[in-house]
């Protein structure tokens, strides 16, 4: 099992894009969310002394990831933290919905012994798009910076 | 000439082009894209495909229209301007932007350059200490809800009541600072949590603080000028651009979802999932205008706080008040925005997208102090090649909604950009060519490299060709401040 992202040169003149591939939806929803972290700061350099619980779910997967990573910029801004890392549980329910239990680590934004990115200020769904492409799930987002 | 569309693109002027209503299904007036030939040629596919999106939306009125810093953006591109019936039209969140009223705010100085060169240095360490700019900067603004929901309500007004300012900056800010019709019940808890804390912060990407020269032979219109204390003679002068920050955007994130159930109810359908809308006078419209003019407030009051700090840092440098240096704020625009407005046609809901308002000499709706002079415009280049300070005119009034550009306007991604160059490399040229620049990131400096941007002159001299702004000068940078 395995997932990776890049991030795409000619999208969004303006903000920042990446691609997201996973072998499963799970893979999928955890190389998105490492984009996002990689985009805001260098995970590296930060340390995992503030912790946050999410829950949610959605039939649909798109728009239970899109959820998920506007989830990560509103804590960013509401508690003033970048993330260290971010795990994240997928399971489908016997309802069909999908449900996701994610706990988000990180600290307090310091620019002195962090390595700070880009300040997102949202996920869009300019060319969002979930889907399977050769046995593989992929995903398209377009960040707001 | 080859153009990134197949669409037919009539030539109006040399500086005016037009789509007919024939190019694409559903439109329901022309687009027309204000640009000189050559940046006509350079913008992306994007720009054609959304105007001519934004010229089908319903109760449209005129045309569909993009300013010549237009480059691609989320529904309507960036550089668009359009324009609906109170009565039978729309109100969009795409068309205002997810940073609402994000603008430009310039405070003149009487200090030169040759004054502020021996402390420059520390000039921008003190202002890169009082304005935290980057991810997750909180501002030394402490507000609980109640005084949140009154900095919704109030804007700038509110900073000057806690001493944040001079009473006479409010007639130097477009709407004084405070829009009315702004409703907190409006605004979502989420937008309230990522919003409380930033009063005060400049963010990142391509938000500023620029300490700027006027030289005098960069004075093009010296009576306009002179008229708003800009007096050339190597004269310090101070740009911010910055807008409402994360609660902007959840304010607009919150709306976009609202209206894409809201659609389906009124049987609106649109050409891009971001252009989702809603009847102006419906529930959702006017909750939405209700809850952006929070947003917009916002941003108000978040410059205003800036611009109090910026003259701390100039008071503590100097050893004088910010009176004695005589820091009055030239003017205040937004370029995030939309608002209702008279034209002929009627009350239109004015959405301007990365545009400018530029009413002209007369206009009733300025302040006694530009109603001669037409209203200041505060468009800004890229950090390496400076920024402009243009007036409205008749023109604009006429043509384009009292539209004009706001900026430079990309041509490249933030990603390509930092391909192409280091943020170190970028910040030893500029410290070479005599701008300092601190920033929160090194590497996003890269991602705002003068050559990721349209040649500023170029875009101005086309909207001054075009008759909708005229440029009174030219701003070249001298310190930089980012996030």
């Amino acid at each position: 099992m395995s997932h990776e992202f890049h991030f795409l040169d000619d999208v969004a003149t303006a903000d920042l894009a990446f691609d997201a591939v996973g072998d499963s939806l799970q893979d999928l929803f955890q190389g998105a969310t490492n984009a996002l972290i990689e985009t805001l700061a260098d995970p590296q350099t930060v340390r995992s002394s503030w912790q946050q619980t999410i829950v949610r779910a959605d039939e649909d997967p798109a728009a239970l990831l899109f959820d998920w990573l506007s989830d990560l910029v509103y804590w960013k801004d509401a508690a003033g933290v970048v993330f260290s890392k971010a795990h994240v549980a997928l399971t489908h329910r016997p309802d069909g919905a999908w449900s996701l239990n994610g706990l988000l680590s990180g600290e307090p934004v310091n620019g002195s012994t962090q390595m700070l990115r880009a300040d997102v200020k949202g996920v869009t769904k300019h060319l969002y798009r979930l889907g399977q492409e050769r046995g593989r799930w992929t995903v398209r987002v377009v960040l707001d910076v | 000439m080859k153009l990134n569309t197949d669409m037919r693109v009539n030539r109006i002027s040399d500086e005016v082009w037009e789509i007919p209503v024939t190019e694409k299904s559903g439109m329901l007036v022309p687009a027309r894209i204000y640009a000189t030939p050559a940046i006509l040629q350079s913008m992306d596919a994007g720009v054609f495909e959304q105007v001519t999106n934004v010229a089908c939306l319903p109760g449209i009125r005129r045309y569909a229209l993009c300013m010549p810093d237009g480059h691609w953006g989320y529904g309507f591109p960036i550089g668009g301007v359009a324009a609906f019936d109170v009565r039978s039209g729309i109100i969009s969140p795409g068309g205002v932007g997810y940073d609402v009223n994000c603008g430009m705010r310039l405070i003149r100085t009487d200090l030169t350059q040759e004054d502020a060169q021996p402390h420059l240095d520390r000039l921008l360490m003190e202002l890169f200490r009082r304005v935290p700019a980057g991810v997750g900067a909180s501002g030394f603004v402490h507000l609980n809800r109640s005084s949140f929901e009154q900095v919704m309500t109030n804007g700038a007004r509110w900073c000057i009541e806690q001493g944040f300012g001079w009473h006479r900056d409010l007639e130097a800010i477009e709407e004084g600072g405070c829009i009315t019709g702004a409703d907190p019940s409006k605004v979502s808890d989420q937008a309230v949590s990522r919003g409380i804390n930033q009063l005060g912060t400049l963010g990142s990407g391509n938000h500023y603080l620029e300490v700027q020269v006027v030289a005098s032979d960069r004075v093009c219109d010296k009576e306009t000028a002179s008229a708003w204390g800009i007096t050339g003679h190597n004269q310090i002068v101070i740009m911010v651009h910055c807008g409402s920050r994360g609660f902007g955007h959840q304010v607009a994130s919150d709306y976009l979802k609202v209206f894409e159930r809201a659609m389906r109810r009124y049987g609106i359908s649109v050409k891009d999932q971001q252009l989702a809308c809603a009847p102006f006078t419906s529930v959702e419209g006017q909750d939405y205008f209700s809850a952006m003019n929070c947003a917009a407030n916002t941003a108000f009051a978040n410059r205003q706080v800036i611009t109090h700090q910026i003259r701390e840092s100039f008071a503590a440098v100097f050893g004088r008040s910010a009176e004695e240096m005589g820091m009055e704020l030239v003017y205040d625009v937004a370029h995030n925005i939309a608002k209702v407005e008279r034209y002929p046609e009627g009350e239109l809901v004015v959405h301007r997208k990365g545009s400018t308002r530029a009413l002209g000499p007369g206009s009733p709706d300025l302040p006694p102090r530009y109603r001669m002079t037409g209203q200041p415009v505060i468009c800004g280049g890229s950090m390496e090649t400076g920024s402009y300070l243009l007036v409205g005119t008749e023109g604009a009034m006429e043509d384009t909604f009292a539209s004009t550009m706001h900026g430079s306007g990309r041509t490249m991604s933030r990603a390509q950009a930092k391909k192409a160059v280091r943020g170190e490399q970028i910040q030893q040229q500029m410290k070479q060519r005599g701008i300092i620049v601190k920033a929160v990131s090194i590497s996003g400096l890269a991602e705002e490299a003068g050559f990721a941007y349209k040649n500023i002159s170029e875009v101005v001299e086309a909207v001054d060709r075009a008759g909708i702004t005229k440029t009174v000068a030219e701003l070249r940078p001298i310190g930089n401040i980012k996030g």
